[in-house]
């Protein structure tokens, strides 16, 4: 989904030609397209590293894990050091959607035990040598309640000491709920991220969730808006974009369609913004990466109006179907007439 | 002969006087063409007798180009028959307006083949395109979290691989730097002229902006904090345990007796846990102290005097090699660290020279304590 990214300095003024800002490198534009925003840039990181952002959201299945493997691609692409954790303890997924679940030897779990270091048990992806995933646990081993918040604490301030630097984003996936894991997770967060969809169950348990954080102490709460049907929200059968945050409140990080190569891409491995030519839901995700780099917010969602226009061929085709319609009520029509 | 006059008549009756107007008109589309029409009519004519006096042996054929007998247009007749006749005269057959018109059937024919063959083409190519882009369910077969001889995947892998040459590695998804590329400034996404519309993928979307203000924020923000009114919980209590005095009870937690993963904070030394988390370097924690109490208990065996016997007696020296054979560099001196080479760097540790160290943690527990 398309949105807009207010410059701090430029006024937000929706589709205008970009007169104003001129773009870094020569931008050969057509007649026909002309993009809106012409930013040739790497988005400048804002705020304190390491940026600790907890993805969570209440309810389960509205695509957290898919959020954090995806943004987390993004950011890393971008050039930015990421460490991804996956903090559900006994039920980890995060490295199944990364294709990297038979990397995993050492979780959280061993760490605590001292059975090996931090270091090792950090898998590095070899795609992106600065994307690293690591597992609280796996699904049989046990980890004490109330411990985890603390354990995970120490994680963090491990990682922001490492001797390779602190990493620029940690990422912690936060399993369904609000019981002990989603304490656990959202202990050393500073930022959170709400992944909701467009059903009302979703939402109350969203609503939930941001009052816990907010009685956490974590502030700045944004939201991703999944598995958004816009041909639903033009027949009303969904609730619009819109709708949600009146109901909830809280800025836009991203708003991603609905897209079943996150299907094709869980089964590959292989997250769906690392696919060329990228899908709608891979694009979504990569503004909703940008937009997190820079601490923004979307200022507009998109709308679907009517349907589009067939292309020549198909015209073309229409054309000589309606000749030949034509002349067959013709042949019939004009006897007729001519009788008469 | 009368009765099938007036067969004809009747079947002719209908397209009587389309015929004649047809005929009108080609007369009119040749004079505007520059052409004389009357040979055309008078032919026509010539035709058409020659098919009404042949139509009582239908079986004949009717030939164009017979010209023997030729009637002079009669325009005055106006006997009905003869009108009829006429009618029948002024409906060409097929082949002969086919030959007539050859440039505009050719046409016809020209674009019927043409869309045929695209449509053949285009069914061909996506039945291409299919083999070339197997499910993606083989790929789970491939990272082995689903069995292959369920789906009998594997002999469909292995088919279209043999014949598309595809290559479960394929390069469809690359992994390449985006490096400045503008995720909102993409090729596919087309900003209409007015400004007003976005073309994305087959579909119109407009721009909505948001109507979220601050202070709508603030309500929101006010209207949770009245609602959700938690603490975070600082203490774990197992159901039946009594609460200390000191200790708020909205912190507390309880934690259900058959819960999955219930155990208690006391088996773990928080302070050690915290110290293997910010451990950077050298041996882990558990498999140096596993390897020290190994360590400590081949010297304890050393010091006792059976080991010195096995030592000494040369005859048990073979079952004392044997007993060692499993771990050839343990014959290394035992002061120095097999865990750690010159270099300092840190070698992963062997199973095989804590056997019983991954297994249990009784052992370890009982090492460690004094």
């Amino acid at each position: 989904m398309l949105s807009l990214i207010p410059s701090p300095t430029i006024q937000f003024k929706p589709l205008f030609p970009s007169k104003t800002i001129k773009p870094l490198k020569p931008f050969s534009s057509k007649s026909s397209i002309q993009s809106v925003l012409q930013w040739n840039r790497k988005p400048e990181l804002a705020g304190e590293t390491p940026r600790v952002v907890v993805i969570t959201s209440g309810k389960g299945g509205v695509g957290k894990t898919t959020t954090t493997a995806n943004v987390g691609l993004s950011l890393a692409r971008l050039g930015f050091s990421v460490v991804a954790i996956d903090a559900d303890v006994g039920l980890r997924n995060l490295d199944l959607l990364l294709g990297l679940e038979n990397r995993v030897n050492y979780t959280v779990v061993e760490v605590l035990n001292g059975d090996c270091r931090l270091d090792q048990a950090l898998v590095r992806d070899k795609r992106w040598s600065n994307f690293e995933l690591l597992c609280i646990s796996k699904p049989r081993s046990k980890l004490p309640l109330g411990f985890g918040g603390k354990a995970l604490t120490w994680v963090v301030e491990a990682l922001k000491s490492r001797q390779e630097g602190s990493p620029d984003f940690i990422l912690i996936d936060c399993p369904a709920g609000i019981d002990a894991g989603f304490i656990t997770a959202i202990t050393p967060a500073n930022e959170a991220v709400l992944v909701t969809t467009p059903d009302i169950t979703s939402l109350r348990d969203a609503d939930r969730v941001t009052g816990l954080l907010e009685c956490d102490g974590i502030r700045d709460i944004k939201m991703v808006v999944n598995r958004v049907r816009t041909d639903m929200i033009k027949g009303e059968d969904m609730m619009s974009v819109l709708d949600i945050q009146e109901m909830l409140g809280l800025a836009l990080l991203g708003v991603i369609p609905e897209d079943s190569e996150v299907i094709r891409s869980t089964n590959r491995g292989y997250p769906l913004v690392l696919n060329k030519p990228p899908t709608l839901a891979g694009l979504a995700f990569e503004q909703a990466a940008w937009r997190l780099v820079e601490q923004d917010s979307m200022k507009a969602v998109m709308v679907e109006e009517e349907p589009k226009r067939r292309g020549f061929f198909s015209f073309f085709g229409l054309g000589v179907l309606a000749v030949t319609v034509g002349l067959e009520v013709g042949s019939v029509v004009f006897p007729i007439l001519l009788i008469r | 002969m009368a009765s099938i006059w007036t067969l004809q008549f009747h079947s002719l009756y209908f397209p009587h006087r389309v015929s004649s107007t047809v005929a009108k008109l080609r007369t009119e589309f040749t004079l505007s063409q520059g052409r004389l029409s009357l040979n055309r009519w008078s032919t026509n004519r010539k035709f058409q007798l020659k098919a009404v006096r042949d139509s009582a042996s239908s079986n004949e054929d009717q030939n164009l180009e017979s010209g023997k007998v030729a009637v002079a247009a009669d325009t005055k007749t106006k006997d009905p028959v003869a009108k009829f006749q006429e009618t029948l005269i002024s409906l060409p057959p097929v082949a002969f307006v086919m030959k007539r018109h050859t440039r505009s059937s050719f046409a016809i024919g020209l674009s019927l083949s043409t869309a045929f063959l695209v449509i053949v083409v285009r069914a061909f190519i996506v039945r291409r395109s299919r083999y070339n882009r197997p499910g993606s369910v083989e790929d789970l077969v491939r990272r082995g979290q689903l069995r292959s001889d369920r789906r009998d995947v594997k002999h469909l892998v292995t088919k279209s691989a043999h014949k598309c040459g595809y290559l479960l590695k394929s390069p469809i998804y690359s992994s390449r730097p985006l490096k400045y590329e503008d995720p909102f400034n993409n090729p596919l996404v087309k900003v209409g002229k007015s400004n007003s519309t976005m073309e994305m993928c087959g579909k119109v979307y407009r721009l909505a902006p948001i109507t979220l203000t601050k202070e709508q924020q603030t309500i929101h923000q006010k209207r949770r904090s009245r609602a959700y009114q938690w603490k975070r919980p600082t203490i774990f209590l197992k159901e039946g345990d009594l609460i200390p005095p000191d200790v708020d009870p909205d912190t507390v937690r309880w934690i259900p007796a058959n819960h999955p993963f219930a155990t208690t904070a006391n088996d773990i030394d928080e302070d050690l846990a915290q110290n293997n988390v910010y451990q950077k370097h050298g041996v882990p924690f558990r498999i140096r102290a596993e390897h020290e109490a190994l360590q400590k208990k081949l010297e304890a065996l050393q010091n006792e005097q059976k080991l010195n016997k096995l030592v000494i007696d040369s005859s048990n020296a073979k079952d004392f090699e044997r007993a060692f054979k499993l771990n050839p560099k343990s014959e290394e001196p035992l002061d120095q660290n097999p865990f750690v080479n010159q270099s300092g760097d840190l070698r992963p540790p062997r199973p095989d020279q804590a056997p019983n160290g991954y297994d249990s943690n009784s052992s370890s527990e009982e090492m460690q304590k004094p």
